[in-house]
């Protein structure tokens, strides 16, 4: 189950900052987060008996029901499949960030699976259904155990 | 069809705005069972069963304390589903009864979002996004009108859809609650340009493209026909109920299974093979409109009409009153009527078939109620003559 090391980081696109600000919430760190927002690399969990991919992570296979599951890396590379802008701050510390746009994004390499994302350093006219993307991480702290966190989001090809 | 059990009374306390209220929430609660049981002619004593459904704060200890009931035989709330479960309910008392595990079940909703808060609107407080929130709220995904954006959004780009269709649902709602003194929204009749003058919250949704907070209850009290000739409500019949699979709300909803839609094809195969009938043949629907853009979808997966239809299906008024196209959310919906996770509308499909609506349809025998939708299970009733 333990996602391959990350490669390549010396590649990846990293953002200094974060798109919704530094300061909005981070994910809390479990173990079937982890591999998503800390390897600077898109894990997705795979079925070794029927090559299912599910995303998130399920404890059991949906179409076999195995539990022989492993995470496996992805290419970061996905289509917007819808993407809206939100005008309305539900959370204080969006006040000053909206309009902000939230987008489902289709993975490459696994069938079926959408993350959610935001389409970062973009054109207005790039953000819209049908666009490839690619993934850029946004770094941050984890603030309970001081970790790097490399959150994945979104850039028009 | 089924028609094993049926609705005696029915009941709601006044509607207000968010914190309009002077009762608790509690209070409002035993209003609407209090006058339910009064328009059945029923002792509250005699209430043995008690269903809500998710995130119900009114406990059925508490209830079955304060309404004096002898006995509590029958005591649950549907698995998750928000507000899609108000239909739902009236299945699990229609369960009791019919399985003879409970003589006079209430079903009910109460909430008062003036003392509480709406489903979902529980973040400003949050520090982090965890547990399955760390996939969505990361990002900024937080609401339900945000998620339901996101799916009304593909499906109006899949199928050409304009705005034009989502202010048609709305002033549909608007237009009939012109009509009925309890709407919290009678006297503010919308318009057009109102519509297209308001504020967006998260595009494609205006700000009257979502429901409002409101407080209040609703109750109705469900028995058997044979214990119901002994009263003096007049029983609706309850035709056929069903629930459907779907997805987790969150991250769930967005996988390629499931997105973009609502999740209401299981429900439509199931209630219209249990009722024997096609979405058609109904009189009249209400439709729970947390926002507009999710009665789109669900129209098209109950089978009213195909995707590419849709804006025409609800467009020139094709909704709105009583001798629309689609006789639809009568009372005015959680848009117009007031905001009680749609069991108003379980009220106001009974009060079809009674012939009781401020916005009356001719002839009602077959009378619709659907929960949700957009956060599965969803679940849907159909009321009428045997
Ligand atoms: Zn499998």
């Amino acid at each position: 189950m333990h996602p391959a090391a990350p490669c390549c980081l010396d590649e990846i696109s990293i953002m200094a900052n974060r798109y919704l600000g530094d300061s909005f919430l981070l994910p809390a760190l479990e173990p079937d987060n982890r591999h998503w927002f800390t390897n600077g690399q898109l894990h997705v969990q795979f079925c070794n008996s029927c090559d299912a991919a599910r995303y998130p992570a399920e404890d059991v296979c949906f179409r076999c029901q195995s539990t022989d599951l492993e995470f496996r890396a992805i290419a970061g590379e996905g289509v917007i499949e819808s993407v809206v802008e939100v005008q309305h701050p539900v959370h204080p510390l969006l006040a000053d960030r909206v309009p902000y746009n939230v987008a489902v994004i289709s993975l490459s390499g696994a069938p079926g699976c959408n993350a959610i994302g935001n389409i970062v350093n973009s054109d207005e006219t790039d953000v819209s259904i049908g666009q490839n993307v690619r993934a850029i991480f946004e770094k941050a702290t984890d603030p309970e155990s001081g970790e790097e966190l490399l959150i994945p989001n979104w850039e028009a090809v | 069809m089924n028609g094993n059990a049926v609705v005696v009374g029915i009941g709601e306390s006044e509607y207000y705005k968010r914190g309009g209220a002077q009762e608790t929430e509690f209070q409002l609660a035993v209003k609407a069972i209090s006058r339910a049981a009064e328009d059945a002619g029923l002792e509250l004593s005699e209430i043995d069963g008690l269903v809500s459904y998710m995130d119900n704060r009114n406990d059925p200890l508490r209830l079955s304390a304060a309404l004096g009931m002898k006995e509590l035989r029958w005591a649950m709330t549907p698995w998750a589903g928000g507000g899609n479960n108000s239909a739902a309910a009236i299945q699990c008392a229609d369960a009791a009864v019919s399985g003879g595990y409970a003589s006079y079940v209430v079903a009910f909703r109460a909430l008062a979002q003036g003392q509480f808060s709406r489903f979902g609107s529980h973040f400003s407080g949050m520090t982090n996004a965890a547990g399955p929130h760390a996939w969505t709220h990361t990002y900024g995904l937080i609401s339900p009108a945000q998620e339901c954006a996101l799916h009304t959004k593909r499906f109006m780009h899949d199928y050409g859809i304009t705005q034009e269709a989502l202010c048609d649902i709305s002033m549909a709602c608007y237009a009939n609650a012109q009509r009925n003194p309890r709407a919290v929204r009678y006297g503010s009749p919308l318009t057009r340009e109102k519509y297209h003058d308001s504020r967006w919250i998260v595009e494609p949704f205006h700000l009257y493209d979502c429901c409002p907070e409101n407080d209040g209850a609703a109750a109705v009290i469900i028995t058997t026909p044979d214990r119901a000739r002994d009263l003096k409500g007049e029983a609706v019949p309850i035709l056929a109920t069903a629930q459907g699979i779907g997805p987790n709300i969150g991250i769930d909803s967005f996988q390629g299974r499931w997105f973009p839609g609502m999740f209401y094809e299981g429900v439509a195969e199931t209630i219209w093979q249990r009722a024997g009938i096609r979405a058609t043949d109904v009189d009249v629907l209400q439709m729970y409109e947390n926002f507009t853009g999710p009665v789109m979808m669900s129209l098209c997966e109950l089978g009213y009409c195909e995707p590419g239809e849709l804006q025409d299906f609800v467009a020139n008024g094709a909704l709105e009153g009583p001798d629309a196209r689609l006789p639809f959310n009568t009372s005015g919906g959680n848009i117009g009527e007031a905001y009680i996770h749609g069991f108003e509308m379980i009220n106001e499909a009974v009060r079809q078939v009674r012939g009781e609506s401020t916005c009356q349809v001719d002839k009602v025998d077959l009378s619709f109620a659907v929960g949700g939708p957009g956060y599965a299970p969803g679940s849907a009733v159909l009321f009428g003559r045997d």
